[in-house]
């Protein structure tokens, strides 16, 4: 009977073993845009899934910008044949959510819920968890430190620095440095000032549009009042801090490399803090790409494989090596406590800030006209910034342009 | 009581009939020879390749334009929804396509002229026997021919509002420093300089080979009727360079309808400064790819460009039928 009982224990534990090892290969498609900077990291994240899980095959493929990328998706569906796994923006997937297969169903309870809480939502459709976050940055102050003691921690004390920071030092009466710069077309940073006074663009269901309201009136009017003080340019303003022509300003933490690089390269020092606070919150814009698998003529086993690819990408150790080597910030909660990212803070400490921003940003609406939309509000606010129209004008121009856009 | 009928004469129908049947029966001779099917059949096998490529690039994307500028586009479902002329509707009324047709008009109404006159000015000095007239024309073709990021890259240098050497150059004329490429009022003229400075030497070669090619002798009969420089240029010259000119002018204003690459080059992806430099094209693209997909809408205002082109074309060779001679 014992005999028996061990034969047939034995007998289960290699069909265990069987289903466990001998699983059919599958291969996979990841299209991404991670151009040659952020590659062969990367390459090596998905290396090391593999080595996981050896009966995966994984074709990486750059496909371009992330244009491109969105471009050739939308081909690839209208032919019927999508890769199985892609980097995509969110309202670029709102239009796709049907072909899609979502992520969050297969995930653990503890998984889901280690997802920062400002990219849960933004991946969520119908209450379904559909993609997850993979790249992401936040929009933080950079301030030169030789300048600035202590960086301005409101809308009021940063209006009043930038004017005091303007200055004409040669006295030919022109300004030689202004106390901020302004990128004329910058749609996140419009977002952050109605964000922080309590605004939004749409209303709960996006059937109506809530931007013109005081809140965002008001918002556009603080943009506005900068403008004096405001070095403007369209370019990136890593090159003004170098040229010494901004004392500081708002920008995203994806590009703290250049606009520090500029800085001391040029002999100033750089520093980075939280954006000021508005009336109503201190919230930052979050900005990055998402993964989604498709679910269009691919298998059973391609999607499982996808799903375990996505899932592995935004474990704790995983998006914490992405964040460090490829300059993005931790997805998921859990990584803030990893001691890799630890160390990376006590050696980089300006990433401290960029992390406590993270952790309650607020990240793009779902519409999927949300990329037009975000053009509109663009435009509103360089015609502020230029000069063309006033903020209240510009407001009510930009409800007449969003409206249209509502049901399109 | 009943009309009278004239008996005298067939009537309509039978004429008709007679007609066709006469018709019918009428076979051209050259029909009748094996050897004309042999030869025509071989000249449409040869322009076989070209009619397929013509179809599958032109017209199906043609008409595949105008089908999807009739739907709500969905990539899922393709083409989406029937809405009829609501995306004509919906770009009608929006402010920004009635401004990037006017940038595109303004563009198309300075460039193409400007252009002409200077590439006819170049072509002249060109065909006149200078000295290194070879580089001269290498040097003039060159800016053609130089990739359009490298181009538009150092223009957006020389147009660099602070240290730009335009500004430096305008400088000693007293005129104030211009910032080129913020200021919406010199943004489209930035664009339009920048155009004209890149195709004065293309167009000039082709107005060059025309020059070379017009006989000596309308120009010694000329000289015998004792014309001035002037006058040959405009009474000789002119009129039989007008198949060049025309050839020139056509293709130009086609393309300058078109203009897209310039602007998005020199102003880093976007349509200028609040707009002043998004011509139709440009809108196009910005609402069906970069900040949207309403591909739709964009088809619409394809078909809008399209109709544009087509009816200045038409009106250019009609106007220009009469004033350009053959030699």
């Amino acid at each position: 009977m014992l005999r028996k009982g061990i034969l047939l224990g034995l007998i289960g534990l290699m069909l265990i073993g069987f289903g466990v090892f001998a699983q059919e290969p599958v291969t996979i498609e990841f299209w991404h845009s991670m151009s040659s900077g952020h590659q062969p990291y990367l390459v090596e994240l998905v290396d090391k899934f593999m080595e996981e899980y050896p009966y995966i095959t994984v074709n990486l493929t750059y496909q371009g910008g992330y244009g491109d990328t969105e471009d050739k998706v939308e081909a690839s569906v209208v032919a019927g044949n999508p890769p199985t796994m892609v980097q995509l923006y969110e309202n670029v997937i709102t239009p796709l959510v049907e072909v899609l297969y979502p992520i969050g169903p297969q995930m653990t309870a503890e998984e889901k819920a280690d997802i920062l809480d400002g990219l849960v939502e933004n991946n969520t459709f119908d209450g379904v968890l559909v993609s997850v976050p993979w790249n992401k940055s936040i929009m933080v102050l950079f301030y030169r430190s030789d300048l600035i003691d202590t960086p301005p921690t409101t809308w009021e004390e940063f209006a009043t620095m930038a004017a005091d920071l303007t200055v004409d030092i040669d006295g030919d009466g022109l300004i030689d440095r202004y106390g901020t710069g302004l990128r004329p077309y910058n749609p996140e940073l419009f977002l952050n000032y109605l964000i922080q006074n309590g605004g939004t663009i749409l209303n709960e269901d996006w059937s109506a549009v809530t931007i013109g309201d005081q809140a965002g009136v008001e918002a556009m009017q603080y943009a506005e009042s900068l403008v004096p003080y405001s070095y403007i340019s369209s370019g990136y303003l890593s090159d003004a801090v170098g040229s010494d022509l901004v004392a500081m300003f708002v920008d995203t933490s994806a590009g703290y490399y250049y606009n520090n690089k500029a800085a001391v390269d040029n002999g100033f020092e750089l520093s980075v803090a939280r954006v000021p606070a508005g009336p109503v919150n201190n919230k930052s814009a979050i900005q990055g790409t998402n993964l989604v698998v498709f679910d269009m003529g691919q298998t059973q086993a391609q999607k499982d494989a996808a799903v375990l690819l996505a899932r592995f990408l935004i474990r704790p150790e995983n998006t914490v090596a992405w964040s460090l080597r490829g300059g993005y910030l931790p997805v998921v909660k859990s990584a803030y406590e990893e001691q890799a990212w630890l160390d990376y803070l006590v050696e980089n400490p300006e990433y401290i800030v960029m992390s406590e921003a993270m952790v309650d940003g607020f990240a793009q609406i779902l519409h999927p006209n949300y990329g037009l939309m975000r053009g509109t509000i663009g435009g509103a606010f360089e015609e502020v910034i230029l000069g063309a129209s006033t903020a209240v004008d510009a407001m009510a121009n930009l409800v007449l342009d969003l409206t249209d856009l509502l049901d399109d | 009581m009943e009309a009278p009928v004239r008996k005298d004469r067939p009537s309509l129908f039978v004429l008709a009939k007679e007609n066709v049947m006469k018709r019918k029966l009428h076979i051209p001779d050259q029909w009748k020879v094996r050897a004309f099917w042999l030869e025509s059949g071989q000249a449409y096998l040869y322009l076989l390749p070209a009619f397929i490529i013509l179809a599958v690039f032109t017209f199906y994307p043609f008409f595949s334009a105008f089908r999807l500028s009739l739907y709500k586009w969905s990539a899922i479902r393709p083409p989406g929804t029937y809405i009829g002329l609501t995306n004509y509707a919906k770009i009608f009324a929006d402010r920004h396509f009635w401004n990037a047709v006017w940038n595109t008009f303004y563009y198309v109404a300075i460039s193409v002229p400007v252009t002409l006159f200077l590439a006819l000015l170049v072509a002249n000095l060109l065909n006149k026997p200078l000295r290194m007239r070879t580089f001269a024309r290498t040097s003039f073709f060159l800016a053609y021919i130089t990739p359009l990021v490298a181009v538009a890259m150092v223009w957006s240098w020389m147009y660099d509002w602070r240290y730009g050497v335009l500004n430096y150059l305008l400088g000693f004329l007293g005129i104030d420093l211009i910032n080129w490429l913020m200021d919406p009022r010199f943004a489209m003229l930035a664009v339009i300089i920048m155009s004209v400075w890149r195709f004065v030497g293309y167009q000039a070669i082709i107005l060059l080979a025309g020059l070379q090619n017009i006989d000596k002798m309308y120009y010694d009969a000329a000289k015998v009727d004792g014309a001035s420089g002037f006058r040959v240029w405009w009474n000789v010259t002119i009129p039989l360079l007008t198949p060049q000119i025309f050839f020139v002018f056509i293709m130009s204003m086609i393309g300058s309808f078109k203009v897209f690459t310039e602007i998005y080059v020199l102003f880093s992806g976007q349509p200028g400064p609040l707009k002043s430099a998004e011509t139709l094209v440009f809108y196009i693209l910005r609402i069906g790819r970069f900040d949207g997909n309403l591909l739709g809408r964009a088809a619409a205002a394809s078909i809008f460009l399209f109709g544009v082109i087509f009816a200045f074309t038409l009106i250019q060779l009609f106007v220009t039928q009469r004033k350009v001679h053959y030699q």
